[in-house]
């Protein structure tokens, strides 16, 4: 019953309930779509590491992460790859050399991270090959000696282009200086410039001939769910003790928190968007009180209790928010969908985006459990805005409000 | 059976130095079955006597006992229920709620009392065909007349079953002849039903009809008397 009422009174004033549904909407689609692209952003970036750089899960010597010295290796990485490639859940597993050195051409030198990897099981592991345009050479396929891989940064700053030799220069286990004469066979470019600074990719087997073996110091494993984590990372731990097992989270734990904190950003930015339509809502819920105090007077005369005067102002205010707030998330839903297919391009900013490792075309990405606590949210901010009207409703006094005029 | 017992009722209003005395000591008492008219000047004091008797107005003194409960000593929470299940309410300006139909607004009442949906639906329907307004169900006061307003104001007044009705000024706002048919469906109410009526009116066409008339000034009863009924050239 106080519903259906609550429900009517709204429409009384038809314009200004209107005026105040299209502030919430706009102020609600805003907050929603641009949560949505911070969301596909982060999954984007997620997803962009996993594939090119990381995968799900990696396995080194305990101490090899703290300095990247060749000397600490996986003993036995060749038995580990095969026990680990024979579980369900892995998808593909690459070893990697991994040596910290310099790269020189005739113009510059630059420190870079060099990763001997071998093409044909790496193609399988990470989609960098995927990376490299048609006009930029290719993944070691075209028969080169030494073939290298680099990104086009790193081709910038070294002055450097498709078949230019290169030096790359690295410290031997024993501590002896290694230099080696390389090709550029192919350049990447990903949407991480901070990867594409430091990561250059050689053969394996080209790396192994320059330092008389080919120790594996990093063993990449990549699953085929995301969610699989959860059940290979406890088998790998019990199975290499004297290894450091991580998945993707564990290693790159900015990306593992970058959802979380996103949300919580997000919600953020949509608690001031609600926190500034509330006056506005509030300022309507006053209106509304003054303009039927003789209303309001009668029906606590004739027997309405208080809480049932307070409830009725209270729903009033939260239908009039949440219909602004659904309407705000089926506006922003479409916009979503009509957007998420093209994405949007802010190439124009793009080298920023990519200096700090995002991707310049956005894809929003529509997040359920998000609109779901954005409708939680504008209830709270319909409940909250009624408190000082319905305050007001509850000071009237009935005998002054029904004397007649 | 007395149902409205007043003792030495004083209402004092705080002017900045001047106190006011809007009631000044009235004593009475009214039966089940009265139809009774109070009358007095503007400012006389009526509404506020009227609104301390419905428990709208808390006196400064005295008592106000109704159907033997003292009601002047009941909480606010406890006097709103009182209200509502022994009171009916008719205000000069009808004051229905706009957004609702002449059937909602009497079955309101009864959903405050958490009557059950036949019950209300039945009594509602009974009530607004009493008043002549079978036909007006579905409408919303806005498409009413002033004096069809004022006869759902009736049946939702008694829509709750009280005691009796209060009712201030509830010609004020109405032509001769939606008086003449709201005091028809009164003194029918009264007859038949025996409700009892307790008005404040300045319509002498009321104060005819009235089996009782109680003179208000300056917030003390100045006369009091059972009148006959007399049909005057002005009724007809």
């Amino acid at each position: 019953m106080i519903l259906a009422i609550a429900w009517k009174n709204i429409w009384r004033n038809r314009l200004r309930s209107l005026i105040v549904i299209a502030a919430t909407a706009i102020g609600v689609a805003a907050g929603t779509y641009s949560a949505s692209l911070m969301f596909g952003v982060a999954t984007q970036k997620i997803n962009a590491a996993i594939s090119n750089e990381v995968s799900h899960i990696q396995l080194h010597h305990p101490r090899f992460r703290e300095n990247y010295e060749i000397q600490y290796t996986l003993p036995e990485a060749e038995k580990m790859i095969r026990d680990i490639s024979r579980l369900p859940e892995v998808k593909s597993v690459a070893a990697r050399t991994i040596i910290t050195g310099m790269m020189m051409s005739a113009a510059s030198a630059t420190g870079i991270k060099i990763n001997g990897i071998d093409p044909v099981v790496e193609r399988k592991t990470t989609s960098l090959y995927t990376k490299i345009s048609d006009t930029s050479g290719a993944y070691f396929g075209d028969g080169l000696r030494n073939p290298v891989v680099i990104s086009q940064k790193l081709a910038e700053k070294l002055n450097v282009h498709l078949k230019s030799k290169l030096v790359l220069r690295f410290q031997s286990a024993d501590g002896s200086l290694i230099e080696g004469a390389f090709k550029i066979c192919g350049i990447y470019r990903t949407s991480n410039g901070m990867f594409d600074q430091l990561n250059v990719f050689v053969r394996q087997s080209d790396l192994a001939a320059l330092l008389g073996n080919a120790p594996v110091h990093e063993i990449v494993v990549l699953l085929h769910d995301n969610s699989d984590i959860k059940k290979v990372m406890p088998v790998l731990k019990q199975k290499y003790p004297a290894a450091e097992v991580k998945d993707w989270q564990e290693l790159f734990p900015e990306l593992g928190m970058l959802t979380a904190m996103l949300t919580t950003m997000n919600y953020m930015i949509l608690g001031i968007i609600l926190a500034a339509l509330a006056f506005g809502i509030v300022n309507t819920m006053l209106m509304i009180v003054l303009e039927r105090s003789r209303e309001l007077g009668m029906l606590m005369a004739v027997g309405m209790n208080k809480h049932k005067v307070f409830r009725m102002i209270m729903l009033e205010s939260i239908l009039l928010s949440l219909c602004g707030g659904i309407a705000g998330i089926v506006i922003s839903f479409f916009l979503i969908q009509l957007s998420a297919r093209t994405g949007i391009d802010l190439s124009a900013f793009g080298q920023g985006f990519e200096a700090m490792g995002y991707d310049p075309v956005m894809y929003p990405e529509l997040r359920p459990g998000f609109f779901v606590g954005t409708v939680i949210m504008v209830i709270f901010t319909g409940i909250l805005s009624s408190l000082y009207p319905a305050r007001k409703a509850l000071a009237i006094n009935p005998a002054l409000a029904v004397k007649n005029e | 059976m007395e149902i409205i017992q007043i003792k030495d009722l004083h209402k004092t209003y705080d002017e900045g130095k001047i106190e006011v005395h809007a009631v000044n000591g009235i004593s009475l008492t009214v039966a089940e079955g009265e139809f009774t008219a109070i009358v007095g000047p503007s400012g006389s004091g009526k509404t506020t006597l009227l609104n301390m008797i419905g428990g709208l107005d808390r006196p400064s003194g005295g008592e106000v006992i109704i159907n033997g409960t003292e009601i002047t000593k009941l909480s606010s929470r406890e006097l709103i229920n009182f209200r509502l299940n022994n009171i009916g309410f008719v205000f000069q300006s009808y004051n229905l709620i706009p957004v609702l139909t002449a059937h909602e607004n009497v079955e309101f009442i009864m959903q405050l009392q958490n009557k059950p949906q036949t019950e209300r639906h039945k009594r509602t329907i009974e009530l607004l065909e009493s008043v002549g307004l079978g036909d007006k169900m579905d409408v919303r006061p806005r498409y009413l007349s002033g004096g069809q307003q004022q006869r759902v104001a009736v049946a939702r007044a008694l829509a709750s079953k009280p005691r009796f009705i209060l009712a201030d000024e509830p010609t004020a706002n109405l032509d001769s002849k939606a008086t003449a048919n709201l005091l028809e469906i009164m003194e029918r109410l009264n007859h038949e039903e025996k409700m009892t009526f307790l008005f404040s009116t300045h319509d002498q066409r009321v104060v005819n009809k009235a089996h009782r008339v109680i003179t208000i000034e300056d917030g003390i009863v100045i006369s009091d008397v059972e009148q006959q009924h007399i049909v005057h050239p002005s009724d007809c």
